[in-house]
């Protein structure tokens, strides 16, 4: 056993509502620079939709992701290593600016300096790469709520599953549906874009698994934008090199949560460490794709395991850090709960941002002042959800639907518990029959209720110290390896050219 | 070592080496050419190929600049003088016929030269004396070491595409210029097309050039590695037997271009197909198929 720390996430997308804060919040600290004007960090999508950029979950076309040969082993879906040799100076797999968007402002100034007519005078939008005027075609999220449907929404690529009845039930103006996914580096256990990077740039942290480029060691081959199935690795034409989500870990190492976390409005994000067994990555990449999920949620170990705390502090991590593991909201909504899924398993990284799939029955009616609490009303079973479920499972799960299925239960089950203890017109029998089908106890709905709803900012993030002092002692050891790795930042600035 | 010793420690061996300096020194000034046997027949002869002879002519006609022939009846002594070390200070001082005389060989325009007046006397003494006798001047390094024979042809084009290397390690002929039957995309672009140079120079003219070439480009590429002259014996009669065919410099360049733009395509095709596969954008395709 090769017990491993990993800063891990959970989005509990019943709460979002796709007020894009994150997104801002990443922009303005990160990326709000010359070369990084299209970039994204954390982008929040309409699904269905497209998303950014534009089918980004279409590998046919992308080519991000392992793929399985069918003989349990996988390899990278875009290049092999001799392939990636001989396309160094040309990547055939890149996505281009206009598949993400161009990035675009407007020129203000014309407002004051155009010349008295009848006419009100306009800012015209100019692109941010050329600084030219443009005509604006597309954004970050062009398809916000279902916008411009016909084209986005009906080529999401997740309908896969779904039935031709079913889809076009989805589409009909009453019956309308979406939810957010807000999305960011996933920070992978098995990382596309480290194993592609020729450079050898990309690194997981082996403190806590955040996933960096050394921004002095890339050399800009965008094999990395490629190779991640979420592209989440972004070439900024500025550098010259590329960049991702770095899940904010100057704010991590100081206890704070990452600036989208700390600004989410809806309180849907919830950070935590999780510890798994490095050993069996390669074995769970192998799994059939039904199966993925349990067995990515079989790596996660037990923190209150005595066997899997031994391992941990053989492994250096710190014993107050197991604490605050037992306590981390991630192990909870994950491997206690089963409640959140980790967004499109087939890809096979192992992705560490987990989503509690949206339960989306709220589509009451109110007759006489009085909710519908018939069947197909507030509480409909699972099986009647606007969403259908094999759309989710696509989403969340590879297609295995029983997974999403448990999981809506669930939800559904804490609210119909709720409702018992506070209005009382809910049947109990009902509550312990979903309870027992479910495995659970009334305990467990009521922390989940409470994790969900009442948690404080100290609930939702549960961020074990970085302990940089024992770092600091590791490091003088060996002085000269300390010379090598540590420093107060690139030796030399990122600027392409001469 | 005693610091007395030190002035009765020079060998005589350095105060023979002085000596011979200074003697050589000696030799020089006087203008004795050291090591060649005799000076130069006519000094002013051998300053005239060096430094005038690359573009002017004494009565063989205009070259880049005027032919010589009567100079001195024409102009006075003086205006030549001030002329030939700067010619474009008299032309900008607006002198009548330094500005005809550039407009007429415009753009080119005759560099300053850095001769002494004595030198220029001697240039000009030549020059009188030829225009008196109405004789042509003939380059002294016109004379050929044997006469060419038909075997020189072959070796001659052998060293004009560099299939043979100069001796002395000089570029070959081939880099800057071009003949009609060397290969396909002809030679150089640079220097002219050399197919009929034989009808433009006479054969002492021609040999003088391959000897030592005065030309402003060739001269500097040249100088440190001349043509030995059993090379130039070669060069020139291959230079002689292609002689008479129709030079198509423009077919040439044309075809160079037609070459280039053709395997422009070509390698273009052969990316296209190699990189069939690649994305080739999504959002744009998605526009197109949503619109009939």
């Amino acid at each position: 056993m090769n017990v491993r720390l990993q800063m891990s996430m959970v989005f509990h997308l019943d709460k979002c509502i796709g007020c894009h804060t994150c997104s801002i919040a990443c922009k303005n600290v990160w990326t709000d620079r010359k070369g990084a004007e299209y970039m994204w960090w954390n982008n929040v999508e309409t699904k269905p939709g497209t998303g950014y950029p534009t089918r980004w979950e279409d590998q046919s076309k992308y080519k991000g992701g392992w793929e399985s040969n069918g003989n349990g082993s996988v390899h990278l879906r875009a290049s092999s290593k001799s392939q990636t040799f001989a396309n160094i100076f040309f990547n055939p797999d890149l996505p281009s600016i206009d598949d993400y968007y161009e990035p675009f402002t407007y020129r203000y100034q014309d407002l004051f300096d155009s010349p008295e007519g009848p006419d009100q005078p306009t800012a015209r939008p100019i692109s941010m790469i050329t600084g030219k005027p443009m005509n604006i075609e597309a954004g970050p999220n062009w398809d916000d709520d279902l916008g411009g449907s016909p084209i986005y929404a009906e080529n999401d690529p997740n309908f896969t599953d779904v039935t031709p009845e079913e889809k076009e039930a989805l589409f009909q103006l009453e019956r309308m549906v979406f939810f957010y996914l807000p999305r960011i580096c996933n920070h992978c256990l098995n990382p596309c874009c480290v194993a592609a990077c020729p450079s050898g740039a990309i690194y997981k942290r082996g403190e806590d698994g955040i996933v960096l480029i050394n921004q002095e060691a890339c050399r800009g081959w965008r094999f990395c934008v490629t190779a991640c199935p979420y592209k989440k690795s972004f070439y900024n034409w500025s550098t010259g090199k590329s960049e991702k989500c770095i899940l904010c870990f100057p704010r991590i190492e100081t206890g704070q949560a990452p600036a989208c976390f700390h600004s989410c409005v809806g309180r849907i994000r919830y950070l935590g460490g999780l510890l798994y067994d490095a050993d069996r990555i390669e074995e769970v990449m192998q799994s059939k794709e039904e199966d993925l999920v349990e067995a990515h949620r079989g790596i996660i170990l037990d923190p209150f395991d005595p066997i899997v705390i031994e391992a941990a502090r053989a492994n250096g991590i710190h014993s107050t850090t197991i604490k605050y593991l037992q306590k981390s909201p991630v192990y909870w909504y994950v491997k206690e709960w089963k409640l959140a899924l980790p967004l499109h398993p087939e890809f096979r990284t192992l992705p560490m941002l987990f989503y509690v799939p949206p339960l989306l029955p709220i589509m009451s009616t109110v007759q006489d002042g009085t909710v519908d609490m018939s069947q197909g009303g507030l509480f409909a079973p699972v099986e009647q959800t606007r969403m259908p479920v094999r759309y989710l499972a696509r989403l969340f799960a590879a297609g295995n639907e029983g997974k999403v299925r448990y999981s809506l239960k669930k939800m559904l089950a804490v609210r119909l518990n709720q409702r018992m203890k506070n209005v009382g017109d809910i049947d109990p029998k009902l509550v312990s029959a979903m309870m027992a089908e479910l495995d659970t106890d009334a305990e467990e709905l009521d922390c989940i209720y409470k994790l969900t709803t009442l948690a404080s900012e100290k609930e939702r993030f549960v961020i074990p110290p970085s302990h940089r002092e024992e770092a600091e002692e590791m490091l003088q050891e060996d002085l000269w390896g300390a010379k090598g790795e540590a420093g107060f930042g690139l030796l030399e600035k990122p600027v392409r050219g001469l | 070592m005693k610091p007395n010793q030190l002035f009765r420690s020079v060998p005589p061996v350095q105060t023979w080496l002085l000596a011979t300096w200074l003697l050589l020194t000696w030799l020089q000034a006087s203008g004795v050419a050291f090591g060649q046997g005799k000076p130069a027949a006519n000094p002013g002869a051998t300053l005239f190929e060096k430094q005038c002879y690359g573009c002017h002519n004494v009565g063989g006609g205009k070259k880049t600049g005027p032919d010589l022939m009567d100079v001195t009846t024409h102009r006075t002594r003086d205006w030549l003088h001030k002329f030939i070390p700067s010619a474009q200070g008299m032309k900008n001082s607006g002198d009548k016929f330094a500005v005809q005389l550039f407009s007429e060989f415009s753009p080119i325009v005759m560099p300053d030269q850095t001769v002494t007046p004595d030198q220029i006397d001697q240039i000009l003494s030549l020059i009188d004396e030829l225009s008196a006798k109405k004789q042509s001047f003939a380059p002294g390094g016109g004379r050929k070491l044997r006469k060419p024979t038909p075997k020189d042809i072959p070796k001659g084009r052998m060293l004009f595409t560099g299939e043979t290397r100069l001796r002395k390690g000089g570029p070959p002929c081939i880099s800057c210029h071009s003949v009609q039957d060397v290969a396909v995309l002809g030679g150089g672009t640079l220097g002219p097309d050399l197919t009929q140079v034989n009808m433009r120079r006479n054969d002492a003219d021609l040999t003088g050039v391959l000897k030592s070439p005065v030309l402003p480009t060739m001269s500097k590429v040249y100088l440190k590695a001349p043509l030995m002259d059993e090379e130039v014996v070669q060069l020139f009669a291959y230079l002689q037997d292609v002689k008479g065919r129709t030079p198509q410099p423009t077919q040439n360049s044309s075809r160079f271009f037609v070459l280039g733009a053709f395997g422009s395509l070509m390698l273009l095709s052969l990316m296209n197909f190699t990189w069939r596969g690649r994305l080739r954008g999504v959002r744009k395709l998605l526009l197109r198929e949503r619109q009939p």
